[in-house]
């Protein structure tokens, strides 16, 4: 198919330029459970950071699975309370003239402070504002980060992390950027936490609803990530990346699930003759999980699928970066947490509830999923 | 002799009305919508969204709660799945007697 641009594109892949390798020459995160490494190997002993909390914070509600930082409030705080543990997260990310004119940072989130907005509008606070609008609040990680102004914000609900990789890739294969910095953050508050729980998808019967047990309810964390991309190199590379989206209904997928294949049949393509394992999204609402393990296995029969918001919760719009951070330390080290916090019997024999204790994998497809009927995946692998 | 059939429960009427006004359903006729019809997937073209927002009008009219998403899926099985639903849970006082 020939788009407006005179691109030969197939509704399923990107341009070309997607396709274009780039090194992943660093990638850490915060979770509930801690640091990249220390998620890694909490997840791996099956440990749930999920926990029963009011949906309200300090105002109270009805019990509902969060999993947030050690010792944060879900209550909004002027300054953010995450600040600090930002701060410690980007102490693993290498020194560069971050922000500067070669050296660019994308900055992605579902929330940014829409948390303080809400206290604003409750409470009248005024300093609130300094945190309320994406602009505002990046402005204020920028400077304490000491970023230059060489900074894009981006959002696309639950894919907005994956939509910060692409968009950073594109400017190394263009070599407009000798180096970028994806950080993505999303921290939850009553806000947010009130919204899922007015769509009725978050509520107080945990865990999240599977084959044999058609209620229930997903969770929700806290999260953020960065990844320091460059041309390719040594090491770890991001091989490839797809977007599509089915433009089909705010919050549903068509019922054949084919979006999740064509996000995914391209990146299995360009990895053939390595040995693939699958993280998937797993958000954890019933039809959605049904949909990806179908496709999944259909796409992909000889890899284990595995998810990890079981215990994680869903950190939104920063999921993508997160659990690209988690699936490097699994591959890296030849260990794979299974799909903690779910049970059998799962939707397809792919699904791996338990650890997969395996050194021969090569490569790792990581998916994600968002409202709107949004996909992406991307393939990571040694060079 | 010809048997009486049973009397219709009045909540059927009101649970059509309360549909057709909460989701501005301007051409539809609240008798038209059939007590035994799906009301997802069928002529209505109830999504997830109009399906929240006639559960968020249920609970505020009947003192209900419909806790996930899955119990709404079930609750708006029919209107008459519906009206089963809500004598099982709401305060008598709040329904018209059978």
């Amino acid at each position: 198919m020939t788009s407006l641009l005179g691109w030969d594109e197939s509704p399923s892949t990107l341009t070309p330029t997607d396709s274009s390798p780039v090194q992943l020459a660093a990638c850490g995160c915060i979770s509930a459970l801690g640091n990249a490494a220390e998620t890694h190997e909490a997840l791996l002993r099956g440990e749930r950071a999920l926990a029963l909390k009011p949906v309200y914070g300090s105002s109270g509600g009805d019990p509902v699975p969060l999993a947030l930082l050690p010792g944060r409030s879900l209550d909004e705080t002027s300054p953010p309370s995450w600040m600090p543990a930002v701060k410690r997260l980007m102490r693993e990310c290498p020194d560069a003239p971050w922000g500067g004119a070669r050296h660019p940072v994308f900055v992605t989130s579902s929330n940014f402070g829409v948390g303080n907005l809400f206290s604003f509008r409750r409470a009248g606070t005024l300093s609130h504002l300094d945190f309320g609008t994406p602009e505002a609040c990046v402005a204020f990680i920028a400077g304490e980060l000491g970023w230059g102004g060489n900074v894009t914000i981006l959002s696309h609900a639950c894919v907005s992390a994956n939509l910060g990789l692409v968009l950073a890739a594109r400017q190394i294969a263009l070599e407009i950027a000798d180096e970028a910095l994806v950080f993505s953050f999303d921290f939850l508050s009553p806000f947010v936490a009130g919204g899922f729980h007015a769509l009725k998808i978050l509520n107080s019967e945990a865990p999240a609803p599977y084959q044999a047990r058609d209620f229930g309810s997903i969770g929700l964390g806290d999260g953020a990530a960065f990844a320091v991309l460059r041309k390719p190199g040594p090491g770890w590379i991001i091989a490839s990346q797809t977007m599509y989206n089915e433009m089909h209904h705010f919050t549903a997928f068509p019922s054949d699930g084919a979006g999740f294949a064509a996000c995914i049949e391209p990146l299995v393509r360009v990895a053939s003759g390595r040995r693939l394992w699958i993280k998937g999204h797993g958000t954890g609402t019933l039809e959605a999980g049904r949909l990806e393990a179908e496709a999944f296995g259909r796409a992909c029969p000889a890899s284990p699928l595995v998810g990890w918001k079981g215990s994680l919760g869903h950190t939104l719009g920063s999921s993508g970066l997160v659990e690209l951070a988690v699936a490097l330390e699994s591959l890296r080290s030849g260990r794979i947490p299974g799909t903690v916090g779910s049970e059998a019997p799962t939707f397809s024999e792919k699904v791996s509830l338990g650890p997969i204790f395996d050194s021969s994998f090569d490569g790792v497809v990581c998916a994600s999923n968002a409202f709107g009927g949004a996909h992406a995946a991307l393939l990571l692998c040694h060079a | 002799m010809i048997a009486a059939s049973p009397m219709p429960d009045p909540l059927n009427a009101r649970i059509k009305t309360m549909i057709v006004q909460t989701l501005r359903l301007e051409d539809i006729d609240p008798s038209s919508i059939k007590d035994d019809d799906p009301l997802i997937g069928s002529g209505l073209s109830i999504d997830s969204i109009d399906a929240l927002e006639l559960v968020v009008a249920l609970e505020k009219e009947f003192g209900i709660k419909i806790k996930s998403s899955e119990e709404s899926r079930a609750a708006l099985s029919s209107v008459s799945g519906l009206v089963a639903y809500i004598r099982a849970r709401a305060d008598p006082l709040r329904l018209p007697p059978l």
